[in-house]
C-alpha cells in the first residue's frame, strides 16, 4: 500500500466514515483497517522517540485508541478532518500511556510530523502485550462464547446470535458490554505499569 | 487479542452514529443547570424585596446579560472541547467582551461622580455575598457540565473544565441576579469577575482530575 499524504487521506477516508456514521457497517470495517494502519505507524514512531520499541507495546496503545474511537465516534465534529479527530485521540491515548508507565509525556515531541509520516507498509500487526480478553473474564460464559464467534471474520452479528441462542438485539447489548469492559479494563491499569 | 480481531468485534457492534446529541445535550443540561439555579436562589436567599419593581430596569438586566453572556460563549466552548481534534480554546477570550464592556461602563460612571463616592458605589452593601454566593450556586451547574463532558472525549482537560468553570459562573450570576441588591456598574464590574474568577481557577484545577478516560 502507497504512503498516503494525510489530505489524501483525508480525502479517502472522509466518506467512508461518514457512511459509517450512517450505520454502514462495511464502510466502518473499512475505516478501522485503514485508520489503524495509519496509526500504528504514528505509535511506533513516536514510542521509539521515547525509547519504546517493543512492536507489543504500540498494538497496546493502539487498541486502546481504537477502543476510544469506537466508544467516541459520537463526539466526531462533521465539519472537521476525520483525520485530525483520529489523530487526537491517538495522542491522549499515547501521552496518557506514556504517564502511566512513568515516563513525563513533557519529554516526548508530540508534533504531528510522526502523523504525516506514518504507516510503512512494513508496520504489521503484532502480539498486544495486554491481553484484553482478560477483561471479559468477568463477562458470562455464553457472552463469552458469542464475542468469540464474532471475532471470526465473516461471521455476522446474526449467525453468531443464533449460534449462542441469542437474539441479535441481546447479542449486540453483549458485544458493546464486552468492549466497554475492556476499555474500562485499561483505563483502571492506573499508575501500575503493565 | 489480536487487533483485527478488536475491529471484528467493534464493526459488530456498530450501528447510526448521532454527531449532534452532544450538542444538544449540552444546551439542554445549561437550561436544565439555570433552572435548578434559579430555584435554589429563590429557596435559599429569594428575590431582591423590590424585584417587582426593579426587574425590568438595566442594573438587573445587565447582570443577567453578563452572565448569558458568559454563559453562551463558555458552553459553546465546552461542547467543541469533547470533540477531539478540534481547538477551541482561543474563542473562549470572547468571554472577556462583556467584561470589558462592563468596565467600561463602571469606568464612565465612576469619572461622573464625585471621588468621595467611588467607595459606596465600588463596594456597595453586600460585596461579601456576591464573592460567596455566585461560587455555591456555580456548584450545581459545574457537576452538570462535569457529568457531561465524561460522555465525551475532552483531550484537554483544563480547557473543558475552564470553559465549564465560566458557563457555570455565567449561570450562577444569572440566578443571582435576581437577589443581588446592589445595582452599580462599578459593583458589577467589581465582584462579578472576581466571582467569576474565582470559580474558573477552581473548575481548572478540578476538572482534569474528574475527566481521565
Amino acid at each position: 500500500m502507497l504512503t498516503l499524504s494525510v489530505d489524501e487521506l483525508e480525502t479517502r477516508l472522509r466518506p467512508i466514515f461518514l457512511a459509517a456514521l450512517a450505520g454502514d457497517g462495511a464502510a466502518y470495517r473499512s475505516f478501522l483497517d485503514a485508520i489503524s494502519l495509519r496509526l500504528r505507524g504514528y505509535l511506533r514512531q513516536m514510542l521509539a522517540r521515547a525509547g519504546r520499541t517493543e512492536p507489543s507495546e504500540t498494538e497496546d496503545v493502539l487498541q486502546e485508541t481504537l477502543l476510544a474511537l469506537h466508544l467516541s465516534r459520537h463526539t466526531y465534529d462533521r465539519s472537521s478532518p476525520v483525520t485530525a479527530w483520529a489523530h487526537a485521540i491517538a495522542r491522549y491515548k499515547l501521552v496518557d500511556h506514556l504517564r502511566r508507565s512513568g515516563r513525563h509525556a513533557g519529554n516526548l515531541p508530540l508534533d504531528d510530523e510522526a502523523f504525516q509520516l506514518a504507516a510503512a507498509p512494513e508496520d504489521v500487526a503484532s502480539e498486544a502485550r495486554l491481553d484484553l480478553e482478560r477483561a471479559l473474564e468477568t463477562l458470562p460464559e455464553r457472552t463469552r462464547g458469542l464475542i468469540d464467534r464474532v471475532k471470526l471474520q465473516g461471521t455476522s452479528v446474526a449467525e453468531a446470535a443464533s449460534a449462542a441462542g441469542m437474539t441479535e438485539t441481546a447479542a449486540k447489548v453483549a458485544i458493546h458490554r464486552g468492549l466497554q469492559a475492556m476499555a474500562k479494563f485499561l483505563t483502571r491499569r492506573g499508575a501500575r505499569p503493565p | 487479542m489480536q487487533t483485527d480481531d478488536l475491529i471484528s468485534m467493534m464493526t459488530a457492534d456498530h450501528r447510526k452514529v448521532d454527531t449532534g446529541w452532544l450538542r444538544r445535550v449540552t444546551w439542554l443540561a445549561a437550561l436544565a443547570a439555570l433552572g435548578i439555579t434559579i430555584l435554589l436562589v429563590l429557596a435559599t436567599l429569594g428575590t431582591r424585596p423590590d424585584f417587582a419593581g426593579a426587574w425590568m430596569t438595566l442594573p438587573v438586566i445587565a447582570k443577567a446579560l453578563l452572565g448569558a453572556s458568559l454563559a453562551l460563549v463558555a458552553l459553546a466552548v465546552f461542547q467543541r472541547s469533547l470533540r477531539p481534534g478540534l481547538k477551541p480554546g482561543r474563542w473562549l477570550w470572547l468571554a472577556l467582551a462583556p467584561l470589558a464592556l462592563a468596565g467600561l461602563w463602571a469606568l464612565v460612571t465612576l469619572a461622573q461622580a464625585p471621588a468621595e463616592s467611588w467607595s459606596t458605589l465600588i463596594f456597595g452593601r453586600y460585596w461579601r455575598a456576591c464573592l460567596i454566593a455566585v461560587p455555591l450556586y456555580a456548584i450545581a451547574p459545574f457537576l452538570f457540565l462535569i457529568l457531561l463532558a465524561r460522555r465525551g472525549a475532552p483531550v484537554d482537560a483544563r480547557l473543558t473544565g475552564m470553559a465549564a468553570g465560566v458557563a457555570s459562573a455565567g449561570l450562577a450570576i444569572m440566578g443571582y441576579s435576581l437577589h443581588c441588591p446592589d445595582d452599580t456598574a462599578p459593583f458589577l464590574a467589581t465582584w462579578y469577575p472576581i466571582a467569576l474568577a474565582t470559580v474558573t481557577a477552581l473548575a481548572t484545577t478540578v476538572a482534569p482530575r474528574l475527566l481521565r478516560w
